[in-house]
């Protein structure tokens, strides 16, 4: 019914996205297309529907009764609410870390190994490698590589967080969705946070929501500012940045609302 | 409870030392001597005293039911000796000589209880899964009440369907000379356990914060996978605890399992024989104390079984109480940085022989009830699955278990159907207005159950009277006056210890306290004291939740604007918690009306024709009628039916009333 869509670049893709929470329409009209291999950042008040959006880009909000969707999302030019889509096949592809870190109360090991083993991964070597690596790709690994196997839920916020990413990192996204990722950290981790997400770069195509304007101006090569539900304005960090084209973007970036 | 009367001012200087106010306990006016903020001081104090005593009933009453059961049982000791009545093989009391070993009693108690719970746990969990995290809305809705109303049937009315239709028909089925065995008793018990066992694991399974289940499946893991590898290894600990309440639950229960075991008081030969009859400690006291000779070697036996009982399941649901508060505190990060006790290596070691010890004892499950080919055909599935277990892709993995589960809440709500069918299809034809309104005739075969019925809400509405003021006061001393110490986990132990006492122990206690050293006789009022006693602590904790619900903010509002303490409880604290504390005392009214055991040996007579005259007479009640119609009067099924739907209504109707106000509640009142 669709044609794919694949446009050199670009990994996802929506076309006319409306999302309604019951009554309230959540998400209206967005058309926006993610580039591979860049840091995206959404940004806008809270409440304009940021985390409702990239959410929609791994259907975790499938989990919530009320919610409807119309219009496509696609991902490398398949649309992901198709009939014949798998959405574990779906989530695998993108990752996801969350605004509150959320390890699963088994060890460190065990968290990292999880997504691995859920895909089918039960030999102990490929395990092991598997873990080492998502874990040094989160800059974690030389914090924990001696308690490896004591309780996630003992480490720092910061640390629980890198694991949350490392977990993600395991099962070889090829995107990686952000939802304020620093919102409950502290500044030397969030820092460590941002550092991270400059290296994930060269190997994951990444996209953040972030409350913070500071930080997308930081860590993103695209930018995109919604507002009650619409994507007002989308395109080169620095642009957005510097020189908006809406009148709302430039109110909310100087500060005038939020 | 007016304690702002002056009359009150006394009540003062009767205040126990131990009960030392809070730190921020201050209400008093601002101004100390000046008369009106003394006279409120007074009553305040007064009130507060009051409630104190409402919180230690509890703690009393588990007292009075350890001294008095232990000073009608210690004799045994003597005149038996410990060695013979605990180990002894034989049971015999009224045999020549008599012998008093309890061991087959024990035992019979144990082999039953292992049995209910193989027969629950995997329905429990299926249906418990199912409800909190697999059922669409519309779903829940309706398995979530099933699983309540199989909570509401009173256990005389399991014990009537069992011995009417589970026994026969198990006979039938496995081709015995007659179903009453330890595995009807299994099989029943199984079914009652249900919706403990149920509720108490779907509860754990809720409260699993979101987060892990969307980190789960954010990482690809399908639904089947994030249940099954993180929602409920996160939940174990609350499973746990259910598991061992329905244990408890299943220890402690009396009518039901003494209509359907045949209560030979033998040890199973062979140790599986399923189908052999058997006898249990609850059984025991249900079926001989009604008989027994006061003050005989037999009666002080009967009061040892009741103490052995009672130390069990107070053992038992103190244990489940310890893990569900530990689950508690590490669910609001106390625990969480613990560090785990055992290693990598002997965790695993222990899950696997666990799973073998399982796989062991579901296999001996086939060989006693089916034999040979049961086992096997039981050990190739096994075995199949084993092998499979790495080949089935996620979703054919999903696909399977998702099937299993919906047969367990197939068969649950199928259970539930057919007790209710059967019950209401033969009980509606007995169900004329002669039927309510007339006296029993020829031993209750014609005629009707008036005064059954009017005897019944004679005998909640005392218990209710006592229970209710005692429980919402202890309740409120608990949420609003203190804050831990000793004195409050000392009532605190008296309330769960309260609440795991089995209903046939109340009975003893009423009828050796109540009944003998009171001097009341078998009469109404005996009869209240006892249920009153037995629904306290349900009292208690419903309004306390209800207390908790009120949030801490309206509190402060209030006494920030100079009321005192009992003023905000009052005004601003038990308006919103109403529905709840009607909720639970309407719960308590349908518990109160469907126990037979604790008014059995306090209360009841089989056939009275006039309603009592004063609280000190006997009276005719539902529960007992059924039970009496059930086992001693042949030929009156038509009026046993009609019994036992009458109940059924009853406390049915008792208990949806009480979830409709719960749900009404819910929606409307929101913080």
């Amino acid at each position: 019914m669709v044609i794919p869509i694949e446009t050199n670049g670009t990994i996802i893709t929506t076309r006319g996205l409306n999302l309604w929470y019951g009554d309230c329409h959540t998400l209206v009209d967005i058309t926006m297309a993610v580039l591979r291999n860049r840091v995206t950042a959404l940004i806008g008040p809270s409440g304009c529907g940021k985390s409702t959006l990239i959410r929609c880009f791994n259907r975790l909000n499938d989990l919530v009764d009320i919610c409807r969707i119309e219009g496509s999302v696609f991902l490398d030019g398949n649309d992901i609410y198709g009939p014949k889509t798998d959405v574990a096949d779906v989530r695998k592809k993108v990752g996801m870390v969350f605004q509150k870190p959320n390890p699963f109360p088994k060890s460190v090991y065990e968290n990292v190994a999880y997504g691995p083993r859920v895909h089918g991964v039960r030999d102990t070597g490929d395990l092991d490698r598997a873990v080492e690596r998502s874990l040094r790709q989160a800059a974690l690994w030389d914090e924990v590589k001696d308690r490896l196997h004591d309780p996630a839920l003992g480490l720092s916020g910061g640390q629980q967080q890198r694991l949350c990413i490392a977990r993600s990192l395991a099962v070889e996204p090829e995107i990686l969705l952000m939802d304020e990722p620093c919102s409950a950290l502290d500044p030397i981790a969030t820092a460590k946070i941002e550092n991270l997400i400059q290296d994930l770069k060269q190997r994951y195509t990444v996209v953040i929501v972030t409350h913070n304007m500071q930080q997308a101006a930081r860590v993103s090569d695209s930018t995109g500012f919604m507002y009650l539900g619409r994507l007002i304005e989308f395109g080169e960090t620095t642009q957005i940045f510097e020189k908006p084209r809406q009148e709302l973007t430039e109110n909310y970036i100087t500060g005038r609302f939020g | 409870m007016h304690g702002s009367e002056p009359g009150c001012g006394k009540e003062v200087r009767r205040e126990p030392s131990d009960c030392n106010p809070p730190p921020s306990a201050h209400t008093g006016g601002p101004v100390k001597g000046h008369p009106a903020s003394f006279h409120r001081t007074a009553g305040e104090r007064a009130i507060q005293g009051l409630l104190f005593l409402a919180a230690i009933s509890s703690v009393v009453a588990v007292f009075f039911i350890l001294f008095f059961l232990t000073r009608d049982a210690y004799q045994v000791f003597f005149s038996v000796g410990p060695v013979e009545f605990l180990l002894g093989g034989r049971w015999d009391p009224t045999g020549y000589p008599p012998e008093f070993g309890t061991s087959p009693l024990a035992a019979g108690t144990l082999l039953v209880t292992l049995g209910a719970i193989l027969f629950a746990v995997p329905l429990s969990l299926g249906t418990a899964i199912f409800i909190a995290e697999i059922a669409p809305l519309r779903l829940r809705l309706l398995v979530k009440p099933a699983v309540e109303l199989l909570a509401g049937i009173p256990s005389v009315v399991y014990g009537f369907f069992g011995l009417i239709v589970l026994t026969p028909w198990l006979g039938d089925v496995f081709r015995q000379p007659s179903g009453e065995s330890w595995l009807a008793g299994s099989v029943l018990l199984g079914i009652m356990a249900l919706p403990t066992i149920i509720s108490v694991s779907e509860d754990a399974i809720s409260a699993v914060p979101r987060e892990f289940r969307e980190g789960s499946l954010s990482l690809g893991a399908t639904r089947w996978q994030t249940i099954s590898r993180v929602v409920a290894p996160a939940a174990l600990s609350g499973i746990t605890a259910a598991v061992i309440l329905g244990i408890g639950r299943a220890i402690g229960e009396t009518m039901a399992i003494l209509m359907v075991t045949g209560n030979s008081a033998i040890i199973p030969t062979p140790l599986w024989n399923v189908f052999s009859p058997i006898r249990t400690l609850t059984g025991t006291l249900g079926i001989e104390m009604g008989e027994v000779p006061f003050d005989s070697t037999h009666y002080h036996a009967l009061f040892g079984v009741a103490v052995i009982l009672l130390l069990i399941t107070l053992a038992v649901n103190s244990t489940a109480v310890v893990i569900l508060d530990r689950v508690r505190r590490s669910q609001t990060g106390v625990g969480a940085r613990r560090r785990e006790i055992l290693s990598r290596e002997v965790r695993a070691r222990i899950r696997k022989a666990a799973g073998a010890s399982g796989a062991v004892l579901a296999l001996a499950a086939a060989f006693a009830i089916g034999g040979a080919p049961a086992a096997a055909a039981l050990a190739l599935l096994g075995g199949l699955a084993w092998a499979a277990r790495d080949r089935l892709s996620p979703g054919a993995t999903q696909a399977l278990a998702l099937v299993l589960v919906g047969l367990c809440v197939a068969t649950v709500l199928l259970i539930l159907g057919v007790i209710l069918f059967d019950i209401i299809s033969h009980g509606l034809p007995a169900l004329t207005w002669d039927f309510l309104t007339q006296n029993p005739k020829d031993l209750g075969r014609a005629g009707g159950i008036y005064p059954a019925i009017v005897g019944t809400l004679y005998l909640v509405g005392g218990a209710i009277a006592f229970a209710l003021p005692l429980g919402v006061g202890a309740a409120i001393y608990l949420v609003e006056y203190t804050r831990g110490g000793k004195a409050i986990s000392l009532i605190r132990t008296g309330i769960d210890l309260l609440n795991g006492t089995p209903s046939i122990v109340f009975g003893l206690f009423g009828f050796a306290f109540l009944v003998l050293y009171l001097d009341w006789g078998v009469s109404l009022i005996a009869g209240q004291v006892t249920l009153g006693l037995m629904v306290l602590p349900t009292v208690i904790r419903t309004t306390e939740e209800a207390l908790k619900s009120v949030p801490h903010s309206l509190r402060e509002g209030s006494l920030a604007l100079g009321a005192t303490r009992w003023q905000t409880i009052r005004r601003v604290v038990l308006p919103p918690a109403m529905a709840g504390i009607v909720t639970g005392t309407i719960l308590s009214i349908g518990r109160a009306a469907g126990e037979t055991a604790p008014i059995l040996f306090t209360a009841v007579v089989f056939s009275r024709r006039f309603l009592p005259a004063s609280p000190f007479e006997p009276v005719m009640a539902l529960p007992s009628h059924l039970f009496i119609l059930a086992t001693n009067v042949p030929g009156a099924e038509t009026n046993t039916y009609g019994t036992a739907l009458v109940l059924l209504l009853l406390v049915v109707g008792l208990y949806s009333v009480a979830i409709l106000i719960r749900n009404h509640y819910r929606k409307t009142v929101r913080w």
